[in-house]
C-alpha cells in the first residue's frame, strides 16, 4: 500500500519540515543544525497528535499553507495563530483535531506570532539528508526534495499509532504566551566575547529598546538600536582579526549568538552560519528562542543577562512543559 | 506587516563578510610561539556552547594545535559533548547540558589540554585531495568585470595578486599558487568552504578583500584573503580575489556522486588540498562527466602529517624563494 500523503494546494509563505534536534554532526562542515524555531511549541504538537516530541512536522511562517489530507490522520496546530479552518470552519490552536481522508486545512496570515507548527500523526517521512529531515533551504538539504513545500507536491506521512482523542488541549499554562505582545524579553548569557565591548557599550545593550527589522529569517535577526563602543581588546588587537573592531580571528558562532558586523547586531538563528569573522558579545539561550520565533519585525526586544547556570535551569523549566502531562483530555 | 517579510537567501550582508574577513596576513608560518597560551581561555556560548580560544595568532602551529586538541577530545569520548568546530585559533565545544555541567566540561577540558602539551610529536591522520583548476577562466573573468562595471572599478584580481605578492606575471603566479600543499585549517559559513593554509612558506599568497563585497561568485571559483585561499562550493557572494574555477564539485546536496555518499561536502577540517592546473580542454571533459554523473574524484591520499616531520622540511627551505 502507498504511502498516505498531504497534498499541498497553496504553500505559503515559507512552510518546511523541521524535526529535532536537527542536523547534528556536520557543523564542522558548515552543516547548521536547523530544526524548528519554536521548539516549545513544536513538540506541544507533536504530543498532541500522539508522536514523540521531536517527530517531523511542518514550520509556517507568517503565511500558512492549504493542506488535504489523503488519509485519516490526527492534527495539531500550535504557535502563531494563523486562524486555521477545516473545509472552511474555524478550529482551535493547541487542540488533537481528527479529520477524515479528504478534508482541508488552511492557514491564513499569523494574528499573533509569526511562527505556526502543523503535527501530523505519524510524522513526516521525508528522506533524513546526513542524519535528520530537518530542512536546510538556503543550500537546498533535506525537507521535501530540500526546500520550503511547493504547490503540488503530494508530503509522505508515516504510520501512526495510538493517540490522544479528538479534542485534547494543552494546559494553558503549559502553552507559551503568544499574545500579540510586541515587547519582548530575550534572555541572553554573556560572552564569548562580551569582553570587546567597554562598560558603556555593555550597558546600553541591556538597557536599550531593540526594533527587530524585516531583514530577519532562520538564518538570522538583524536588530537596530544604539551604537557600541568598544574595549581595547577590540581596537588594539593583532592585525590579523582584522581592521573593524568588531572583527576578529574567524571562530565558531555559537547557536543563538549576537553576532557584531560593524555595527548592526544579527542574532544567529537555526540556519545561521557556523563560523565567522565577527565577534559574539552576547548568546541568546535556548529557552528564549521562541520568543525570537514568534516575534514579527518591528517588537521590541529588551535583554537581559543570566548567568548559564540560570540559562539551563530555564531550558528545563520548558522542558517540563513538553511531556505528556501538558494534555487535558477534552 | 505579512507583507514587509521576505525570505532573505544570501543576504547576510554583515556575516557574509565572513569570507571577506581574512584581511589577516600570515606573518609567521610557524608562529612566534608566545601568541599560543599555556591554558586555553573558555567563554561560554550561551546555555550549551563553549568556546576555547588556544592562542592570539594567525600560524599554522597554532592551527595544527586546534586540531590535535580537537582528536584529543574526541578521543576521551567524554559524555555529553555534541559537536566541535575547530576554527584557526579556537574552538567551538557544543554539549549537552542534562549530560554534562558547565564547570565539569572545564575541568575536563583543561586536563585534555594539559595532556597534549606542546604539539612536538603529534601525526594527525589527514587526507590528500587532489583540486582540478582552470586558472585564468572565462567564468571567474565574466564575474570580475561584472563586479567593475556594475558595483566598484579595481585592477582585475588575477594582475592585482601579481603586483601585490611582487610576482613576475600570470605564470608565476600559477606556479606559486599550485606548487604547495593546502592544510584545511577550517570550514563554514557555508557546507564545505574551507579556509587552506599553503603548507610550504615559499608560496604564501596575501590579498585584501573586495570592498564592498561582491553579490555572487561563480560556483567552483579558487580565491584568496588575507592569507587563505578557498573555493566557493556553490554560487554565493564572497570578497576574497578570484582568479581560478575547479569543474570538479566539492559539495553536492543531491549526493548524485560516489564522493559524497557520506557526506554532502568533500573536505574536512585537517585535510590537505592540492590544486592541480588543467587547460580548457581538460575542464571541459571533467564537467561533462560531472553533468552526466559518471565522474569520479582522483584517488584520495590516505596519510599522517607528523609535525615534526613538517617543521624538519621547512627548515631545510628558503622562505624568501619563489618558484
Amino acid at each position: 500500500m502507498a504511502n498516505a500523503t498531504i497534498d499541498v494546494v497553496k504553500p505559503g509563505l515559507e512552510t518546511s519540515v523541521q524535526e529535532l534536534p536537527g542536523r547534528i554532526g556536520y557543523w564542522e562542515q558548515g552543516f547548521p543544525p536547523s530544526g524548528p524555531m519554536d521548539i516549545w511549541s513544536f513538540r506541544l504538537a507533536n504530543l498532541l497528535v500522539g508522536n514523540p516530541p521531536e517527530t517531523a512536522a511542518l514550520e509556517c511562517q507568517f503565511l500558512g499553507p492549504e493542506l488535504v489530507f489523503q488519509a485519516p490522520v490526527r492534527v495539531a496546530i500550535t504557535g502563531a495563530d494563523m486562524m486555521p479552518m477545516v473545509d472552511g470552519g474555524q478550529v482551535d490552536l493547541w487542540t488533537t483535531l481528527q479529520l477524515e481522508a479528504g478534508q482541508r486545512l488552511t492557514l491564513g496570515p499569523a494574528r499573533t506570532g509569526a511562527r505556526a507548527y502543523v503535527a501530523i500523526s505519524g510524522g513526516i517521512d521525508a528522506v533524513p539528508v546526513l542524519g535528520s529531515r530537518a530542512t536546510f533551504h538556503m543550500a537546498g538539504i533535506g525537507g521535501i526534495d530540500g526546500h520550503a513545500i511547493k504547490t503540488g507536491q503530494s508530503i509522505p506521512i508515516g504510520q501512526a499509532g495510538n493517540g490522544p482523542q479528538h479534542g485534547t488541549r494543552i494546559a494553558p499554562a503549559a502553552r507559551p504566551a503568544i499574545n500579540g505582545e510586541r515587547h519582548w524579553t530575550i534572555e541572553v548569557v554573556a560572552g564569548p566575547n562580551d569582553d570587546w565591548i567597554d562598560a558603556a557599550g555593555k550597558a546600553r545593550f541591556l538597557e536599550a529598546d531593540w526594533t527587530l527589522t524585516a531583514k530577519s529569517d532562520r538564518t538570522g535577526f538583524r536588530l537596530s538600536g544604539p551604537a557600541w563602543s568598544f574595549s581595547p581588546l577590540a581596537t588594539q588587537k593583532r592585525p590579523e582579526h582584522g581592521r573593524d573592531p568588531s572583527n576578529i580571528l574567524d571562530h565558531g558562532y555559537p547557536f543563538g549568538a549576537v553576532n557584531l558586523a560593524g555595527q548592526t547586531p544579527i542574532i544567529l538563528v537555526n540556519d545561521g552560519p557556523s563560523t565567522g569573522g565577527f565577534i559574539n558579545p552576547y548568546t541568546v539561550i535556548t529557552a528564549a528562542f521562541w520568543k525570537l520565533a514568534q516575534s514579527r519585525p518591528g517588537d521590541i526586544y529588551r535583554f537581559a543577562a543570566l548567568t548559564v547556570e540560570e540559562a539551563q535551569q530555564r531550558r528545563r523549566q520548558l522542558d517540563r512543559h513538553c511531556t505528556p502531562a501538558s494534555l487535558v483530555t477534552a | 506587516m505579512v507583507g514587509q517579510w521576505r525570505p532573505f537567501p544570501g543576504s547576510h550582508d554583515g556575516s557574509l563578510g565572513y569570507i571577506t574577513s581574512h584581511v589577516a596576513v600570515l606573518g609567521e608560518q610557524r608562529g612566534t610561539g608566545d601568541m599560543i597560551f599555556d591554558k586555553p581561555e573558555f567563554r561560554p556560548g550561551g546555555d550549551r556552547n563553549i568556546l576555547v580560544y588556544l592562542g592570539d595568532e594567525m600560524s599554522f602551529d597554532l592551527n595544527f594545535l586546534v586540531h590535535s586538541y580537537a582528536a584529543a577530545i574526541r578521543e576521551a569520548r567524554l559524555d555529553g559533548v555534541v559537536e566541535l568546530i575547530p576554527e584557526l585559533a579556537s574552538l567551538l565545544v557544543s554539549y549537552d547540558p542534562e549530560r554534562i555541567a558547565y564547570n565539569d566540561l572545564i575541568r575536563e577540558l583543561v586536563a585534555i589540554r594539559a595532556s597534549i602539551g606542546a604539539i612536538a610529536g603529534i601525526e594527525l591522520p589527514s587526507r590528500l585531495f587532489y583540486v582540478p583548476v582552470l586558472y585564468f577562466d572565462p567564468w571567474t573573468q565574466a564575474c570580475v568585470d561584472d563586479y567593475r562595471a556594475r558595483i566598484a572599478e579595481k585592477e582585475p584580481d588575477a594582475d592585482f595578486l601579481v603586483s601585490l605578492n611582487g610576482l613576475a606575471d600570470r605564470r608565476q603566479l600559477v606556479r606559486v599558487h599550485s606548487g604547495t600543499e593546502y592544510w584545511v585549517a577550517a570550514l563554514g559559513f557555508w557546507p564545505g568552504l574551507g579556509s587552506f593554509l599553503p603548507l610550504d612558506p615559499r608560496c604564501r599568497l596575501t590579498a585584501p578583500k573586495y570592498d564592498p563585497p561582491r553579490t555572487w561568485t561563480p560556483k567552483g571559483t579558487v580565491g584568496i584573503g588575507g592569507a587563505i585561499t578557498c573555493i566557493y562550493p556553490d554560487r554565493t557572494p564572497g570578497g576574497y580575489q578570484i582568479f581560478a574555477i575547479s569543474p570538479m564539485p566539492i559539495w553536492d546536496p543531491s549526493q548524485r556522486l560516489a564522493a559524497f555518499r557520506d557526506s554532502l561536502a568533500l573536505f574536512k577540517p585537517g585535510d590537505r588540498v592540492r590544486f592541480i592546473p588543467i587547460d580548457r580542454e581538460e575542464h571541459d571533459y571533467i564537467s561533462g562527466k560531472v553533468d552526466d554523473g559518471t565522474y569520479k574524484h582522483p584517488d584520495v591520499g590516505f596519510q599522517c602529517f607528523s609535525i615534526d616531520a613538517y617543521h624538519g622540511w621547512v627548515d631545510t627551505l628558503d622562505p624568501t624563494e619563489r618558484f
